[in-house]
């Protein structure tokens, strides 16, 4: 990685994260410009924010990048965010599936603005305060590592990104701990050295997302009307409240008296029904994933990786079964629970981030 | 970064005169000018020595001036003052192209029950008054049109509207925050009945401005308190504020004709300067406009990079419609003389003032075509291909 000093755009949200991404890279001697992407309007959540997407975020990224001494610019993102992630997530939720609103933002809406805006502004590279490193493969190529913090990594949420940003990348937070990253924002007396961590999805502050898509489909939708919950074998045994508020492996909201433990293992929505089983039943060896992109060279047919199948999940082995243009077939050595459509597959190998892909229903 | 300041319009650089006047009032002369004993008394004679300055200079009678904590306020005390003093449902009338304090309080008058009508405006910006007898015949409780407008400089024809308006036995308002220093305000001349002004925009503090109102004009207050500035702003008065706003005034309009046409003569090259670019427009050049502010239209740049590109390159200047969460709407302005919405988005105003040297308008206008010339190559160019597999929306699709 060059050393040398760079003109940076650092993505600042708001949050601890980066605003000590922005800092190291002050503190590197890299002159460094702020901007926070304003991705929904938030004068339809009024309520006060608690993530770090509100208004108080782009006031407390700003407050940072004056104690920074660097320029700070609101861009506002969110027509595209709009048209690329929302409505993505509202239609995936409604063909049954449970979508991962981070990566389609990461790979479709934040880094390609970023870049183009950043070149604009004369800037080499963009950093971001995501838990994830670069490296360099053997021909000198750039590549997406894991960050070091295990219980922070991103990479999960990276796998998106087109592979022609990779060199303009800098993740200066890779090498770090989270409390570490604490650490750094206390001494330096960053206003967000305490700020709590944000888990929800930005544009579903108060984490009710199937709210948020009654909002969105109205409540008169098939993915948010009544239907059947009908056991693998057939059997309706019961009534759901609409499919889009249940995901694969899920217990919550199935009612008891069933004599046995009961997980949501698919939902048909052209019955609307949620199809659910026992956790034995939850269970899958292999699997397809599609909507591809590959960081590195693409892993063969016949090749061994590893796969994670979900944020926090461990990375587990796996073959690959087939290799088509934008499908990837996977054999997992020890099956999985809850592998769930929609969600993003990444392939690696070891630290490395081969790609990945939406795992197929 | 920045070196070149040509953002006036939206604060001018306080006058040296303008700080000496204020410093000895926050030092030593502390004292509440309604006390009755010496500080207080040294106070008062601050203050109505400020009050009596500018209403010489604006043609007015001292009792005529109150102090308020800005230009917005006076509008908000103007607009809504009128309608509190009339009924509910009365008619209120103003431009399409007011600033958003003489806006946002005429809507607010219209969502406790006013009826609002609109003045359109042509092509360049300015007020048609084609309407104008047929609206003043309903007998409006109000009639507000700017003086000189915020974003394009364009000047309105604020004597003949005050005219009709007078004749018509209406009373009048303008927003006068971005005329005074730079067109003849004087209400002795002009029969306005409310006129509001706005300290920072002519090298005096932020945070404060005046009111004139004409006396008879019924008005009914918008804050209620101990009865400072004859009950229009209670509280406390900010002597320092008055003294300075005063100072800044007396330098402005001492020099008023001889600094606008030198200001006429450094916005004169800018503009032409710029004009050789290919897809530049000024908008409202067609009409009479402040010789202080020039408002372009760049095509084919990213509007919303124009501001920060700008600052990057050394030049400060403003778009004039960007929300405080950065939320990016085409100017309202633009869009009532008939602008597109891609030309209304991609929008720079460079204003000048008092500190802006020929230097610094040659060195500008280099710097600006030269990153417009550079983001329009970029935007060009295209950016990075999304990954193959996301550009589509939706799986499977």
């Amino acid at each position: 990685m060059s050393s040398g000093k760079q003109t940076v755009l650092v993505a600042m949200s708001g949050g601890v994260d980066s605003s000590v991404a922005a800092a190291l890279l002050v503190e590197q001697g890299h002159e460094v410009i702020g901007v926070t992407m304003k991705t929904f309007c938030y004068s339809e959540n009024d309520a006060p924010s608690k993530t770090c997407c509100g208004l108080d975020g782009i006031m407390d990224a700003r407050r940072v990048a004056d104690r920074l001494a660097i320029p700070h610019y609101v861009f506002d993102v969110e027509r595209d965010f709009t048209r690329d992630v929302i409505d993505d997530f509202v239609a995936e939720y409604a063909a049954g599936r449970t979508p991962n609103p981070c990566v389609r933002c990461n790979g479709n809406t934040k880094f390609r603005d970023l870049l183009k805006r950043g070149e604009m502004l004369g800037c080499e590279v963009i950093a971001t305060g995501h838990y994830a490193r670069m490296g360099r493969a053997p021909d000198g190529s750039p590549t997406l590592l894991r960050g070091l913090d295990r219980n922070k990594d991103q990479a999960y949420f990276l796998w998106g990104l087109p592979p022609a940003m990779l060199p303009s990348l800098r993740f200066p937070l890779g090498e770090l701990t989270k409390p570490e990253v604490r650490a750094r924002a206390r001494e330096m007396e960053l206003v967000t050295a305490e700020k709590p961590e944000s888990q929800e999805i930005c544009f579903v502050p108060d984490g009710d997302y199937v709210g948020f898509l009654r909002g969105r489909l109205g409540a008169e939708h098939p993915a948010l009307s009544p239907g059947a919950l009908v056991t693998t074998g057939g059997e309706t045994v019961g009534e759901h409240d609409g499919y889009a508020g249940f995901t694969v492996g899920q217990r919550k909201g199935l009612g008891g008296g069933h004599g046995r433990r009961l997980y949501v293992i698919g939902s048909r929505p052209a019955q609307r029904e949620v199809v659910i089983g026992s956790a034995d039943e939850l269970l899958r060896r292999e699997f397809e994933i599609r909507e591809l992109n590959w960081l590195a060279p693409p892993a063969g047919k016949g090749e061994q990786v590893e796969v994670q199948i979900r944020h926090r999940a461990a990375a587990v082995a796996a073959r690959v079964t087939m290799a088509e243009p934008g499908k990837l077939g996977l054999a997992l050595d020890e099956p999985l629970r809850a592998v769930t459509p929609g969600q993003s597959c990444v392939v690696f190998r070891g630290d490395l981030v081969l790609g990945g892909g939406r795992i197929a229903a | 970064m920045t070196s070149i300041y040509l953002d006036h319009a939206a604060t001018s650089p306080l006058r040296p005169a303008a700080l000496e006047a204020m410093l000895p009032v926050l030092g030593a002369g502390y004292g509440n000018p309604s006390s009755a004993h010496a500080w207080g008394r040294r106070s008062r004679a601050a203050l109505d020595e400020a009050r009596a300055s500018l209403a010489e200079l604006l043609g007015a009678r001292e009792s005529e001036i109150v102090f308020t904590r800005g230009g917005t306020e006076a509008d908000n005390v103007a607009v809504l003052g009128r309608w509190r003093a009339a009924e509910p449902g009365a008619v209120l009338v103003c431009s399409m192209v007011e600033h958003s304090a003489v806006a946002r309080s005429m809507a607010a008058a219209a969502d406790g029950g006013a009826t609002l009508h609109h003045l359109p405006v042509d092509e360049q910006g300015v007020v048609r008054l084609e309407g104008l007898d047929e609206l003043l015949a309903a007998r409006p409780a109000l009639v507000s049109v700017m003086w000189v407008n915020n974003e394009t400089g364009v000047i309105q024809p604020i004597a003949e509207l005050a005219q009709r308006c007078q004749s018509a036995g209406v009373v009048f308002h303008t927003d006068a925050v971005q005329a005074l220093g730079k067109v003849n305000v004087r209400v002795d001349d002009v029969p306005v009945d409310l006129l509001s002004l706005s300290a920072h925009k002519i090298g005096g503090p932020r945070g404060t401005g005046a009111l004139f109102i004409r006396k008879g004009t019924e008005l009914s207050p918008l804050l209620h308190g101990g009865g400072q500035e004859r009950g229009f702003r209670p509280g406390t008065e900010d002597v320092a504020g008055a003294m300075s706003f005063a100072a800044a005034a007396q330098a402005a309009l001492a020099e008023c004709s001889a600094e606008m046409n030198r200001l006429r003569t450094l916005r004169n090259h800018l503009e032409a300067g710029l004009m050789t670019l290919p897809g530049v427009r000024i908008n409202g050049a067609g009409a009479d406009r402040s010789p202080a502010i020039s408002h372009f239209s760049f095509s084919d740049v990213p509007g919303e990079l124009l501001i920060p590109a700008l600052d990057r390159a050394g030049v400060a200047a403003s778009s004039g419609s960007a929300c405080a969460s950065g939320a990016r709407q085409p100017s309202r302005v633009l869009l009532a003389m008939g602008v597109e919405p891609p030309l209304a988005m991609q929008v720079a105003r460079f204003s000048y003032g008092w500190s802006t040297t020929p230097e610094e308008v040659v060195d500008a206008a280099r710097l600006i075509s030269d990153m417009i010339e550079r983001l329009r190559d970029l935007a060009g160019a295209g950016s990075v291909p999304a990954s193959p597999a996301l550009a589509s929306s939706g799986a499977e699709r």
